[in-house]
């Protein structure tokens, strides 16, 4: 076990290293607008585009640029001419007062994590019960209800969902003021007052995955149930609960924990865009909005690598997680 | 020339630029926008003084949708960015909510003293004026001497300065030198010195031109001459690109919340909040500063990317004004209507938009193929993409109202030129030019006719370009509508003539001060066509306006100053190198316990002057 984990350890470094050399080449080598340009502004001369090109560097080959880049973001290594101060350093940003790239993200990665771990447990607090007492009660009342409430809820866009609960229920804006409005997340100072401002957010986020995970988990869970070995389980005279937890959910469950260790790792990265934008949280999906509308190249650069990274690493948490959940998983 | 991203518009967008609103006050509420010449409605003309007695004290919220470009005034070139500045810098000159004529003195005791031979200008500082800590020292005139010398770093970065900048004595080879060695410090502009601690002194290469010598001066009341300490900065110069902006000493009456001990500035965080409190430096009358500064603290938020609520939140909350947005048509048309007296205001925003014609090449090259464009725009139409006559005027010409030369021009009615008399279009008119410029059936035909739009990816943009596209369409014109990123848009495309498509329906202008050779010179002065970084779309180059063009620079007397920029507005109209289509307002909401006093200078709320009820 302890080989398998230090090769996937090495081979999710490689990753890394591959994806830097994609979003390198896609940001500097094939770019959409030059970033000389966009660092000089849109009323620079021509002169002046060519002093800043020569100042990052932007005028080396495309190898040194490829090294001095990954240099800074894996290695100590620092050029006070052209700039780079690693390890860590992904860049600084055109648009956001010369803030290094690193700085941007780090500062909003906290109410990314707040908002999607709040949603997590949300969602899965919703879905698990769900599907659990959908599928085992397949067919009932119960079952079509929650089903077809499921299907109105993945059927919502995220936005749209928000600005309902906005016009809705928000203190600011809304026609039942319960809960804070939009910006609150920044105005509270307290946790509590964070996870006040949260609550909307939260119900908002989770909705549509909560529906995804209940109906996935009732399918799953139907399949499993009609299997020899949980026949088996009965016919040995284990109650029905201990059937459905121990043998149908244990099994049943296991993809759900590829599906969140997905879905938790591209939110991190900035997936909560919509959400994020809408209650105007300052988390790294809103950044990736203001950065995408700027075309600020390192900034995008910067979440687009940040995000490969907890991609890779949640990979790496869920395939570790498979052996003790699935008996049937073994790695060599 | 201070060319403005036209991109605040955007709902993502924070991207305003420096505007001017020139209209004189008509009320002596501070009020009124002379609407008769600008269009404002009266009910809407910005207010530009605090009611007598203004409360002092208290916290003001500004919501923002995007950031401020930089915090350091070296670089900072947003008008967004310029409503933070004005609050917490002092410049040699600066604008007083209703300055329509000529800044006003700020750091500089009096007006600039320009020489007779206009080689020379010469400012003299104030006495007193001090740097916020952890500076903590009085200013001197080898601080502004500093902070025009660094902006030719590439670390900086200003866009500005280099545009006037080069008949200062030595700025080109201390531009070359900071190029050189982006890291090295600031280099020595060899016309730039202060003599003394309360003179600085500019010096001009000859030939002598009083007139240029006057621009630059203009140029001084942009944030470029807000002092820099040098022993101070320095360390965060040696950067590249420079740190300065988390560092900032301010001499203004605010500043931004810092370490008191390293200078940092912990009231800004990029892309969520700036938060100004009074700098306890700064001593008001004592050292000359003009601005009241009423409010204890302002608090900006940023982020509010969905418009329509951030401003719905401000019309029906406490203590908020609107940044770098405009509300949503939908909620101006609400405020037009519900709100309370003064919660709505249009200022007024000196600048164009129009829809460039390539007139390089085929079809456009044909001066009757353009006139048939532009007399087929329903530019009502157009306008109704961004909000309809709220808005603004549409534009018949392109010095915008209130400006000098815009009386000149014809005011609102322009020069009376047929292609540009009907704001609804005119299709027979389009037909008869068609048929002069060869096309007997009236519409567009042949394969010069197949023509490719490069316009922005999102609305409002995006809206106006495809109702272009239908006009054209409707003229016979095969269009290929391309929508991209905004800023993809110029860099890739339209500022580059070698990609230039025929068609740039989402270009504007606005100046960087006052005075008409800032609205005209770049946009449409043949030499300014740049292969890397272009702003005359339209790449008119025309012997007879480039000639006017240069003469119009030299004219000194303010009256003949205007007759001759109007004359140049005339030559470049009757190219018809593009559609101007609107002369735009900017509206500024606020809560109801607001005292909101707008600066005309960049129309937008002026924190220095504002206050609570």
């Amino acid at each position: 076990m302890l080989r398998y984990i230090i090769r996937r350890i090495l081979w999710s470094v490689v990753l890394l290293v591959i994806c830097s050399a994609v979003v390198f080449a896609i940001f500097y080598i094939f770019p959409t607008a030059d970033p000389a340009k966009l660092r000089a502004g849109r009323a620079a001369s021509a002169e002046q585009i060519e002093l800043i090109r020569e100042s990052l560097g932007l005028d080396d080959p495309k190898h040194e640029q490829f090294l001095r880049y990954l240099g800074g973001v894996f290695t100590p290594y620092k050029n006070e001419e052209k700039g780079v101060d690693g390890p860590f350093d992904l860049g600084t940003s055109f648009f956001q007062n010369n803030t290094p790239v690193s700085e941007i993200i780090f500062d909003r990665l906290p109410a990314t994590v707040f908002l999607v771990s709040g949603a997590v447990v949300i969602w899965l607090a919703i879905a698990i019960p769900v599907g659990i007492i959908s599928a085992v009660r397949q067919r009932s009342l119960l079952d079509r209800a929650t089903m077809i409430t499921t299907l109105a809820f993945i059927s919502a866009p995220v936005f749209w969902l928000g600005l309902v609960a906005l016009y809705l229920f928000a203190q600011d804006v809304g026609q039942f003021p319960i809960f804070p409005g939009i910006g609150s997340y920044n105005d509270a100072e307290t946790f509590t007052g964070k996870v006040g401002s949260l609550i909307l957010p939260w119900l908002v986020l989770a909705a549509a995955t909560a529906a995804i995970y209940a109906r996935y988990l009732r399918s799953q869970l139907i399949d499993v149930m009609s299997e020899d070995y949980i026949r088996t389980a009965r016919a040995k005279g284990l109650s029905e609960r201990r059937v459905i937890w121990r043998h149908g959910v244990r099994s049943a469950i296991t993809p759900i924990v590829t599906l969140l260790g997905l879905d938790v790792a591209v939110l991190l990265a900035g997936n909560a865009i919509l959400t994020e934008s809408v209650f105007n949280i300052p988390g790294v999906g809103k950044e990736t909005v203001t950065a995408i509308g700027q075309s600020d190249l390192p900034l995008i650069q910067g979440i687009v690598l940040f995000g490969a990274f907890f991609i890779v690493i949640f990979n790496l948490i869920v395939d570790i997680l498979y052996a003790y959940l699935d008996p049937r998983v073994r790695y060599q | 020339m201070r060319l403005k991203w036209l991109r605040l518009l955007v709902p993502v967008g924070a991207l305003l630029a420096l505007v001017f609103v020139l209209s004189s006050c008509g009320g002596d509420d501070g009020g009124g926008d002379g609407a008769a010449t600008t269009g404002v409605p009266e009910e809407f003309a910005p207010v530009t003084a605090a009611p007598d007695g203004a409360t002092e004290g208290g916290e003001l919220t500004v919501l923002a949708a995007g950031d401020i470009d930089y915090m350091d005034p070296g670089a900072a070139y947003y008008t967004f960015s310029y409503m933070v500045m004005q609050a917490t810098h002092r410049t040699l000159l600066s604008w007083d909510p209703d300055d329509v004529e000529e800044p006003t003195p700020d750091l500089a005791e009096g007006e600039p003293q320009i020489s007779e031979d206009g080689l020379t200008i010469e400012f003299t500082i104030r006495d007193g004026v001090r740097f916020s800590p952890p500076v903590d020292r009085e200013v001197t005139a080898a601080d502004v001497e500093y902070a025009i010398e660094r902006s030719t770093l590439p670390g900086v970065a200003n866009q500005y300065v280099a545009t006037y900048a080069s008949a200062i004595v030595g700025y080109d080879a201390a531009a070359n030198q900071a190029a050189d060695d982006p890291t090295g410090g600031a280099p020595d502009i060899e016309g730039v010195s202060a003599p003394d601690d309360r003179t600085l002194r500019i010096e001009l290469a000859a030939p002598p031109k009083v007139a240029i010598a006057r621009v630059i001066a203009q140029m001084l009341s942009l944030p470029v001459s807000a002092p820099v300490p040098e022993e101070y900065a320095k360390e965060f110069d040696a950067k590249n690109p420079s740190t300065y902006g988390q560092y900032v000493a301010f001499t203004g009456p605010y500043m931004v919340e810092n370490d008191s001990e390293t200078g940092e500035l912990t009231g800004y965080t990029p892309g969520k909040e700036i938060k100004l409190v009074r700098n306890p430096n700064s001593d008001g009358d004592a050292t000359g500063d003009f601005r009241p500064a009423y409010l204890e603290s302002i608090e900006i938020q940023e982020g509010f990317t969905d418009t329509a609520s951030a401003a719905r939140k401000i019309l029906s909350g406490d203590g908020q004004v609107n940044g770098d947005f405009p509300p949503t048509p939908a909620v101006q048309k609400e405020a037009s209507q519900e709100a309370e007296a003064e919660q709505f205001q249009l200022p007024n925003f000196p600048g164009y938009r129009h829809i460039a014609l390539d007139t390089q090449a085929p079809p456009f090259d044909d001066i009757n193929v353009r006139k048939a464009v532009i007399a087929n725009s329903d530019r009502e139409a157009l306008r109704n993409t961004r909000g309809g006559p709220l808005l603004g005027p549409v534009a018949t010409h392109y010095i915008s109202p209130g400006f000098p030369g815009f009386e000149e021009s014809g005011g609102l009615e322009g020069f009376g030129l047929d292609y540009l008399a009907n704001p609804n279009g005119d299709p027979e008119l389009a037909a008869d030019y068609m048929r002069k410029a060869g096309f007997e059936s009236g519409k567009c035909e042949g394969a010069e006719c197949e023509i490719t739009m490069v316009g922005d990816n999102i609305a409002p943009g995006k809206d106006t370009a495809e109702v272009f596209k239908g006009q054209l369409e409707d003229l016979g014109f095969k269009v290929t509508f391309r929508p991209v990123d905004h800023a993809i848009m110029y860099t890739r495309f339209c500022s580059v003539p070698e990609q230039q498509p025929e068609v740039c329906p989402n270009v504007g202008w606005v100046p960087d001060f006052r005075d008409p050779q800032a609205m005209l010179d770049v946009p449409f002065y043949g030499p300014t066509i740049d292969p890397e970084n272009n702003s005359n779309w339209p790449q008119l180059d025309v012997p007879e306006v480039n000639k006017a063009i240069e003469e119009a620079r030299l004219v000194e007397d303010e009256a003949e100053r205007a007759e001759a920029w109007a004359e140049v507005d005339r030559l470049v109209s009757e190219q018809a190198p593009a559609v101007p289509w609107i002369w735009e307002h900017y509206p500024l909401v606020q809560s109801t316990d607001v005292a909101g006093v707008v600066n005309l200078y960049n129309a937008s709320w002026d924190l220095a002057y504002t206050s609570l009820k």
